[in-house]
């Protein structure tokens, strides 16, 4: 657990010297709040600025999670950096879970900043306990788009990944709501999808709602898909990293 | 150390490593001993570097057991008592050189000091570069240093020196000593035939995934013909001097015949005392370097003959 920590820290740290997880993760999702949040009036259910706020913070987040993470663990596979790790007395999974951790990690202030944007800019006011459940609900949202980033980047090299995931991205975010609130026809198809689940869930909570479990468990069943390919991934790929 | 026994530090007992029809490792026997300096030599494509993926525990073989200070290979490796350092190995990049080393170092139960590990590995200049924009004789000696960020009993190197120039590669081989002064036991693989016989008190030879000699550098010479032979023989009879005393293998070119073998005067005498007369007599030494190519030559041409008994192609 000890060198399972460590490793996390070393990646949190690297992700620092990182100008793509500075400009994807943290300052894109605030630019297009600054231009959006006052745009719309109602989306929904709740005040435009709170779902947006909502959709910006999974925006960070997730692509974060998702795209960083891919093109990281396929280059460090193509490199031999995976191969190196399983020569030191690291745990043979340790690489995935501090990925995992590290992801968590660093999509916290994504999820902060977007906060305090909206609850400043874009004048969002919510009692604390709502607060604390929409945070929870996009942190461990964006530890789907991580169990992903995984099962893509552990099995195929970068240049294929690459696509994979922009594909993958654009199908989530724009069928997920992300971007603008989806309505009629687009709902219908992309409701299924955990960005659409995600933020879905957050504005029924902020709109004071019940509790969305049909969403909750789509979420829980993404994860578990997630997770399960990350591990085929990962097994499949065990005498080639 | 925690390995004091004198059983063996690693052990192959019949391994075999298959992928589809192909046979990367086959049938390999081995053991080394505490405190031996190893070279597994042999040539591009011989199963070295399968071999080592097997030890390390990053391949697990198709057939056979490998075990190491009497464990099976990945709880040896997971126990910090082997230092390795692969050709497919890389480097995380992003980070310095010295966080790097401090992690490796981190992650092993009795680490080095990092000055201690860099000063050996001679990365003390390059210590505040990114690994991402380092040489390729520099990212060696950090993948080098990687490997002896920990106390270990066992250090295992694929090829380690084949980035470096002829100088690096002295220092590192002065490096290595120290190490090997320590009572650690040394394997690497190589196919720079002139520093396994310069560096190892013990030679490997393999090919086609089979061990072919195993001895000292001067027996690998004995064993391949110590000596190298030519002279000239109009209708030379390439049976007849086959079968002659000491002769390893033969080569003739019109009436030109090279010869390697392992005793030159009892081969000379049976050419006279069978009434040839030669001319042009020339004896010399045989290079480690000839001498393996004469073993693996040896071993493929019984190969194609396909008549050959596995690992009984060396006289």
């Amino acid at each position: 657990m000890r060198g399972i920590l460590l490793l996390t820290r070393t990646e949190i740290n690297r992700l620092r010297r990182n100008k793509r997880y500075f400009m994807f993760t943290l300052a894109l999702p605030v630019v297009l709040y600054l231009i959006a949040a006052k745009q719309g009036s109602k989306a929904y259910g709740v005040d435009f600025a709170a779902y947006y706020m909502v959709a910006m913070a999974s925006f960070g987040a997730f692509s974060g999670a998702l795209n960083g993470n891919v093109i990281r663990i396929s280059e460090e596979r193509k490199v031999g950096w995976i191969r190196q790790l399983r020569l030191t007395p690291l745990p043979a999974n340790a690489y995935v879970v501090a990925k995992l951790l590290t992801s968590l990690a660093t999509t916290i202030p994504s999820v902060v900043i977007v906060f305090l944007l909206g609850a400043t800019y874009g004048g969002v006011h919510l009692p604390a306990w709502q607060w604390i459940v929409i945070a929870l609900i996009v942190w461990l949202g964006s530890m789907i788009f991580a169990a992903l980033a995984v099962a893509i980047g552990y099995r195929f090299a970068p240049d294929q990944a690459q696509p994979i995931t922009i594909l993958i991205y654009f199908v989530f975010t724009i069928l997920g709501g992300v971007w603008f609130p989806l309505g009629g026809f687009l709902q219908k198809i992309g409701k299924g999808t955990p960005t659409f689940e995600a933020i879905k869930i957050s504005t029924d909570v902020i709109g004071g709602l019940s509790v969305p479990y049909g969403l909750v468990i789509g979420l829980v069943l993404w994860l578990a898909l997630f997770l399960g390919l990350a591990t085929l991934s990962v097994r499949s790929m065990a005498e080639s990293v | 150390m925690s390995h004091s026994g004198t059983g063996p530090v690693v052990s192959f007992e019949n391994v075999s490593k298959h992928y589809g029809s192909l046979k990367a490792v086959d049938g390999l026997s081995l053991e080394l001993r505490p405190g031996e300096t190893v070279a597994l030599l042999g040539p591009n494509g011989a199963g070295k570097s399968t071999s080592l993926d097997m030890l390390l525990a990053l391949r697990k073989p198709t057939a056979g057991r490998i075990r190491m200070f009497g464990n099976d290979p990945y709880h040896a490796v997971k126990g910090g008592h082997v230092g390795a350092m692969l050709q497919s190995g890389g480097l995380m990049p992003e980070v310095t050189v010295r966080e790097l080393v401090t992690l490796v170092a981190g992650l092993h139960p009795r680490p080095v000091p990092v000055e201690t590990t860099m000063r050996r590995a001679g990365i003390e200049s390059v210590a505040d570069q990114r690994v991402d924009k380092l040489s390729g004789g520099q990212t060696q000696r950090v993948r080098f240093a990687l490997a002896i960020a920990g106390e270990c009993e066992l250090i295992v190197l694929d090829e380690p020196t084949s980035a470096m120039d002829v100088e690096t590669r002295q220092r590192f081989w002065a490096s290595m000593k120290e190490e090997v002064a320590e009572g650690r036991t040394l394997l690497f693989a190589t196919h720079y035939l002139e520093e396994a016989d310069q560096a190892a008190d013990r030679i490997l030879v393999i090919n086609r995934g089979r061990l072919l000699a195993d001895g000292s550098p001067e027996d690998i010479k004995k064993r391949a013909g110590a000596k190298r032979m030519s002279f000239r023989l109009a209708n030379a009879n390439e049976p007849f001097l086959l079968a002659l005393p000491g002769v390893v293998s033969l080569e003739t070119r019109h009436d030109l015949v090279q010869i390697q073998t392992s005793d030159s005067d009892a081969t000379l005498y049976g050419v006279l005392d069978a009434g040839y007369r030669p001319s042009e007599i020339e004896v010399g030494s045989l290079s480690l370097e000839q001498a393996f190519i004469a073993i693996t030559a040896e071993d493929d041409r019984a190969g194609e003959a396909e008549s050959a008994t596995a690992g009984q192609s060396v006289r």
